[in-house]
């Protein structure tokens, strides 16, 4: 089901929230792994669980490990839900 | 179902942020499930790492986690789901891949740490991975012999270089077979050779060492799912994340169970939930037992309880009825599995179920804590849950073909072992109820104590002891003077140790074998003098004389060792508030109080302190 990039950043957006226990936390296209506290390599994998289950999608580990950021992340998403 | 649950933990966020955390942790604690996906998961344990909870309500535990794979998010669910369990955990992880060398090194971080509890989380991929298609049996049993021993070789090291308590994990069967559905027939097979390798393991346990079946919870969980090769490939987790909340779970009960946690009983309901109908409207006839798909699931259920109550577990009935109209289908219907006399104490009445559990629980002497209620109305679950929060009261779906599972999976009855007392704990609870209907024909208690024909076997603590005794005291809690916990290994060590008195007590009369009751551990102080470190006794033989025959009977032993003074120590807990008394009872000096605990001194006289017991001491069967 095809969904609009603002939809995907704001779903995107409630699960960054939900992982870094985070209610403050506002996501943009333009963020990496040191604009979010706490993002280290075992919460980027707590995060693509969360974002599995939350987009019922499987994102293959390896793939999202060369992300450079958020933006390219909803890419992702996108092509796979 | 999981955006109710999303829901439900905004509001637990809510709830903290207005710092309701009593409301907090109910609400956390009604919503987690072990089943949940792993990001639920991972919410759960930081909104409970939020909430602040008193150490009193809380039990410290010291856990070392090592294993070959990548267990931090196991950890992370582990530390909440021990908190559930009401432990404050402290957990140490061995670096990655290093669970032999942790083991190995007597100097390593982990043995720095002192864990109570060393967990050697290993899976299937730790072991050799060499297959011998057409193999004979020769090799085969090599395989499994050098195996089994690479691990027997760590639970050495674990036992020489510290007191802890080991947990292993056996070996979760892999999902591929190459020779497909003939692997089940090969002897040499990878499926099978795991098999008799999880029954190696098994057949050499030891006292201090437990098994963790992590092949029941692949298999439980779903092997096509269980198994997760791209996170194995990607982070070598060695298993699916999102099963890492039923681990963590399985895990937490059984750490329970080794620290005395485990439940002791369970409260049923009858009309609805241990047959369909109501008795007083339906009459017998009127029931679903039996026959139809719903009395026949009714009869399924009264067999699980039944293997409960077989095992140990105490059964005890709570139903709003007339206990006569309560009665008739335990006397008179053709199906009942579950007799009278399988339940300890029978109770039917139209008081409300908090005032009869409580009223249940003090005539057992266990603790709330130790209860697991189960009925059908959710009103009387609600009433149990705010009015004894303590007590653990499953939801109960309106099937009654799913109870058995439902009730199983809390995994509330965990256990590390099974002893003879254990088969016979409900009959011990019977015939005590039936002792107390004889104290109440007579009214002189020295005459009624006479007519039991007590008779105690006492003696230092031996092998044979050491299971049950270790037991007895990581189980008791009003009769512990101390509420030191041991582990078996700990135990073993304390009773080799010649400056050291352990000493064990059975005690029989004519209504039946009370089995082992009471243990005494007492260190030597110097040489004129002992310090009682422990002494704990069952409930169910207060008020008999006991206390006094122990007290004789420790004062001897002393003696003889040329021990003069005997020093005590009462620490007050939540829950011990029985025995505050207890020396002061037994003629001891105080020398100090606190509101927390008191310190006694006894100077050892020559004769009996006690002349006026009766039990007789005998020799071991």
């Amino acid at each position: 089901m095809a969904q609009g990039r603002d939809q995907i950043m704001a779903r995107l957006s409630n699960v960054f929230r939900d992982v870094f226990d985070d209610d403050d936390l506002q996501l943009n296209e333009k963020m990496t792994t040191a604009d979010v506290k706490g993002w280290d390599s075992l919460m980027h994998i707590t995060l693509l669980v969360a974002i599995e289950a939350e987009f019922g999608i499987r994102i293959k580990p390896g793939e999202a490990g060369e992300l450079s950021d958020v933006g390219e992340l909803a890419d992702l998403i996108a092509r796979r839900s | 179902m999981r955006v109710s649950k999303s829901d439900s933990m905004r509001e637990v966020k809510d709830l903290v942020r207005q710092e309701k955390y009593g409301e907090a942790l109910a609400t956390l604690k009604a919503i987690a499930a072990p089943e949940d996906h792993f990001p639920l998961q991972h919410q759960y344990a930081m909104a409970y790492s939020s909430i602040p909870r008193d150490p009193k309500d809380l039990s410290p535990i010291k856990l070392a986690v090592a294993a070959n794979s990548t267990v931090d998010h196991f950890v992370e669910l582990l530390n909440f789901w021990l908190g559930l369990e009401g432990f404050q955990a402290e957990i140490y992880t061995a670096p990655f891949n290093t669970m032999d060398q942790s083991v190995l090194d007597p100097s390593s971080e982990l043995y720095r740490f002192d864990p109570e509890i060393v967990w050697l989380f290993s899976s299937y991929r730790d072991l050799d991975d060499t297959v011998m298609p057409g193999s004979e049996e020769e090799p085969l049993k090599q395989w499994v012999q050098s195996n089994v021993d690479r691990f027997a070789g760590l639970w050495q090291a674990v036992k020489s270089h510290s007191s802890a308590y080991i947990i292993q994990n056996n070996a979760d069967f892999p999902l591929p077979r190459p020779f497909g559905n003939f692997e089940v027939s090969a002897p040499w097979s990878r499926r099978n050779l795991l098999s008799r390798f999880n029954l190696g393991l098994a057949a050499i346990l030891a006292p201090g060492v437990t098994l963790f079946d992590m092949e029941y919870l692949a298999a439980y969980y779903g092997k096509q799912h269980w198994t997760d090769e791209a996170y194995w490939h990607y982070s070598k987790h060695a298993f699916n994340l999102n099963a890492t909340g039923l681990v963590a779970h399985q895990g937490a009960r059984l750490i329970g169970a080794i620290k005395g946690k485990a439940k002791k009983c369970i409260i049923v309901d009858l009309d609805n939930t241990l047959w369909g109908g109501v008795i007083g409207d339906d009459g017998l006839e009127g029931l679903q037992l039996g026959s139809g798909s719903d009395g026949e699931a009714f009869v399924a259920f009264q067999h699980y309880l039944l293997e409960l109550k077989n095992r140990g577990i105490i059964l005890a009935v709570c139903s709003k009825n007339e206990e006569a109209t309560a009665k008739l289908p335990f006397q008179n219907h053709p199906h009942m599995i579950i007799k009278e006399q399988d339940i300890a104490i029978f109770v039917a009445n139209w008081q409300n179920k908090a005032d009869n559990i409580r009223h249940i629980a003090e005539t057992l002497r266990i603790g709330l804590d130790a209860i697991v209620f189960v009925d059908d109305s959710p009103y009387e679950r609600g009433l149990v849950r705010m009015e004894l929060p303590m007590v653990e009261v499953p939801e109960l779906p309106d099937d009654p073909s799913l109870f058995v599972r439902t009730l199983d999976r809390l995994r509330c009855f965990e256990t590390t072992g099974y002893s003879a007392e254990d088969s016979r704990r409900n009959e011990l609870y019977r015939t005590d109820a039936l002792r107390m209907g004889a104290a109440k024909q007579v009214t002189d208690i020295d005459s009624f104590l006479k007519s039991l024909e007590m008779e105690a076997v006492a003696g230092p603590l031996g092998p044979l002891q050491i299971p049950r005794f270790t037991q007895l005291i990581n189980k008791s809690n009003q009769f512990h003077l101390t509420t030191i916990r041991y582990t078996e290994s700990q135990i073993m060590a304390l009773a080799e140790d010649e400056k050291n008195l352990c000493f064990y007590f059975i005690l029989r009369d004519k209504f039946g074998d009370n089995g082992l009751i009471s243990a005494v551990i007492m260190r030597e102080n110097d040489k004129a003098e002992l310090y009682i470190d422990s002494w704990v006794m069952s409930c169910r033989v207060l008020s008999r004389g006991m206390e006094q025959f122990i007290h004789n009977f420790i004062s001897r032993e002393a003696r003889q060792k040329g021990y003069m003074r005997m020093r005590g120590k009462y620490i007050r807990t939540q829950k011990n508030n029985l025995v505050a008394d207890l020396y002061d009872r037994l003629g001891f000096e105080k020398l100090v109080e606190t509101e927390s605990e008191s310190d006694w001194l006894y100077e050892i006289e020559d004769s009996n302190p006690h002349p006026n017991v009766h039990i007789a001491q005998v020799d071991s069967d």
